[in-house]
């Protein structure tokens, strides 16, 4: 896919499953909507091929291959001097409905959204941009094509209309088992709705996965900041990875308890954990072993480690760290990846930020 | 108080040259505005397809409106004769550059959301034309028309110098007779024409538009 010399999209890989929601993400530019385009042929790639339910599209009728696709748009494009019915029966007017048929479909239509048959004959500037935009979906399901292309569709509506649609199109896409491409450059809505999203970056396709896999496997550092601070995941903790907070101090068995105190006081923190070069866990030295002890003579580290110290797993249960904690009046426990490696810390705090989170949706000002 | 009887005389006295010069009048500027929109309307469509011949294209035809209409009449008697062939072939040239440009505006002037839209939609480059394009940009269309029904009525008063009758007629004669009652009576029935179809049309381009923002007036 190419604009003048430039390639736009290169090596794009991509397999949608039918019955799908999948949800192409990325910042502006990365080439999410010529993706979009592309299955609708309105844009031709150069090269490479698109298989649309086991056909090559490149050998339809662009016009015929559209009228199959159902397609909804940011600008919402509904056209202003028809009525909102016959907005509703473009595609089954091109296809040659029978005047009853496009009634009956568009009455059922109207009632999957919870509108009623009054606003047949209105206008849609007469309706606001939630409407509008409801009547757009209804538009690009009129003729019931098995697959809907989303550009962006929610991207110029207020918070609370986007919401509401974001659940209409959820709660349709499972109804009717369709298969959507939506296009989007917010990652709440993509983790809300996706059943896989694929995020992209400058033409080319970083990492393509479910959104909880995304979440807790980001490929790269693109992708961890893309999703930013939801790095433990939206909805309900259930693995430790999703209560920890990975800021966690460590030092090496042979650093100078004089050093360790400073890199303390600097850090906030009352404890180290001591690691090997490879980030293994070996132990704790809290600042209270190194007061009791005094500093005289230059100690190191390992002289205070105790080795002995609980430890959680990556997979652990959520709940169950949660109780431990609690019962067991412990402040904090040190995270350990399969391989023994420390990968986090669960604190009272972390966990409490985590629950709020879940409680709190989508408020990030933690 | 002596003026106003004596031009009242004089419409009673010619009222059947009146009517009839009115009626030819109307004739010859329906006939061309009628060819004009009828030429006028397809080429704008067919120059929104083709936008830099569009420029070079409108820039000649703002030219040819330039050209005084003595000399254009002119023309068109030595190529056509007298009679009101002539007549309407000149106004036709005049009728077609406001059609022409309000045509072309129009349809450029469609926001493209529903262009995308329809074109997404799998509707084909002549359904698009007639079902998006040619009603988004129908007032404006209209309002070329309109531009142009009132250009051609008054500029028609010079049709009769080529003999294609018309009210030129009666402003002719009275000119050349020294009777300014006369010149009045063809005149303002020419006045008046162009106002009334100037209202009437701007009704019509109201109502279009009306329809097109879909029944709410801005």
């Amino acid at each position: 896919m190419a604009y003048g010399t430039n390639y736009v999209l290169k090596n794009i890989d991509l397999h949608i499953k039918e019955g799908q929601l999948a949800v192409l993400i990325g910042p502006s530019g990365c080439g999410k909507t010529t993706t979009l385009q592309l299955i609708n042929r309105l844009i031709s790639p150069v090269g490479g091929r698109i298989i649309v339910n086991g056909s090559d599209i490149s050998a339809a009728d662009p016009v015929q291959l559209r009228r199959n696709m159902g397609y909804v748009i940011q600008e919402i494009g509904l056209f202003p001097h028809m009525t909102i019915r016959r907005n509703i029966e473009t595609v089954p007017r091109l296809l040659g409905w029978s005047r009853e048929r496009q009634t009956a479909r568009t009455l059922e239509l109207l009632k999957l959204v919870g509108m009623d048959e009054t606003y047949l004959d209105r206008y849609p500037s007469g309706l606001s941009g939630g409407q509008q935009q409801r009547i757009g979906l209804l538009r690009a399901l009129a003729a019931d094509p098995p697959i809907i292309l989303m550009d962006e569709p929610f991207g110029a509506l207020d918070p609370i209309t986007r919401q509401s649609l974001q659940d209409e199109i959820m709660r349709l896409q499972k109804k009717l088992n369709k298969t959507v491409v939506f296009v989007t450059h917010d990652m709440d809505e993509a983790l809300k709705i996706a059943d896989v999203i694929i995020l992209m970056k400058g033409g080319a396709i970083v990492q393509s996965a479910v959104p909880k896999e995304l979440l807790r496997h980001p490929a790269n550092e693109f992708v961890e900041s893309f999703i930013g601070k939801r790095r433990t995941g939206s909805g309900t903790p259930e693995t430790i990875g999703d209560v920890m907070s990975s800021r966690v101090i460590c030092a090496g068995p042979g650093m100078s308890a004089v050093e360790a105190v400073d890199l303390m006081r600097r850090e906030h923190v009352s404890s180290l954990f001591i690691t090997d070069g490879d980030r293994r866990l070996l132990g704790q030295v809290t600042i209270a072993d190194l007061q009791d002890a005094g500093l005289s003579g230059d100690p190191v580290l390992s002289e205070f480690t105790h080795t002995d110290i609980p430890a959680l797993r990556l997979s652990d249960s959520a709940r169950d760290a949660f109780s431990l904690m609690m019962h067991e009046h412990i402040d904090e426990l040190p995270v350990l990846d399969d391989d023994g490696r420390i990968a986090g810390l669960v604190t009272r705090r972390s966990m409490v930020v985590s629950l709020a989170r879940a409680v709190w949706q989508g408020d990030r000002r933690d | 108080m002596i003026g106003v009887t004596e031009f009242i005389d004089t419409v009673v006295r010619n009222q059947a040259f009146i009517l009839r010069s009115t009626g030819r009048h109307l004739l010859i500027c329906a006939a061309a505005l009628l060819a004009g929109t009828a030429v006028a309307v397809p080429a704008g469509v067919l120059l929104s397809y083709h936008k830099k011949a569009a420029g070079a294209v409108l820039t000649v035809f703002s030219v040819i409106n330039t050209v005084p209409s003595m000399v254009l009449l002119g023309a068109a008697m030595i190529l056509f004769g007298l009679g009101v062939a002539p007549s309407v072939a000149v106004l036709f040239l005049y009728s077609l550059l406001p059609i022409l440009r309000s045509t072309y505006t129009g349809i450029t002037g469609i926001d493209p959301r529903y262009i995308k839209a329809a074109s997404g939609m799998g509707m084909n480059r002549r359904q698009i034309l007639l079902g998006v394009k040619l009603p988004l940009a129908a007032p404006s269309v209209i309002s070329g028309v309109r531009l142009s029904a009132v250009y051609v009525i008054s500029w028609a008063t010079l049709a009769a110098f080529i003999g294609g009758g018309g009210l030129g007629d009666v402003i002719w004669i009275g000119l050349q007779s020294y009777n300014f009652h006369l010149v009045f009576c063809g005149a303002i029935p020419a006045t008046v024409l162009a106002l009334l179809v100037s209202w009437a049309l701007n009704r019509v381009v109201r109502a279009v538009q009306k329809h097109v923002d879909g029944g709410v007036t801005s």
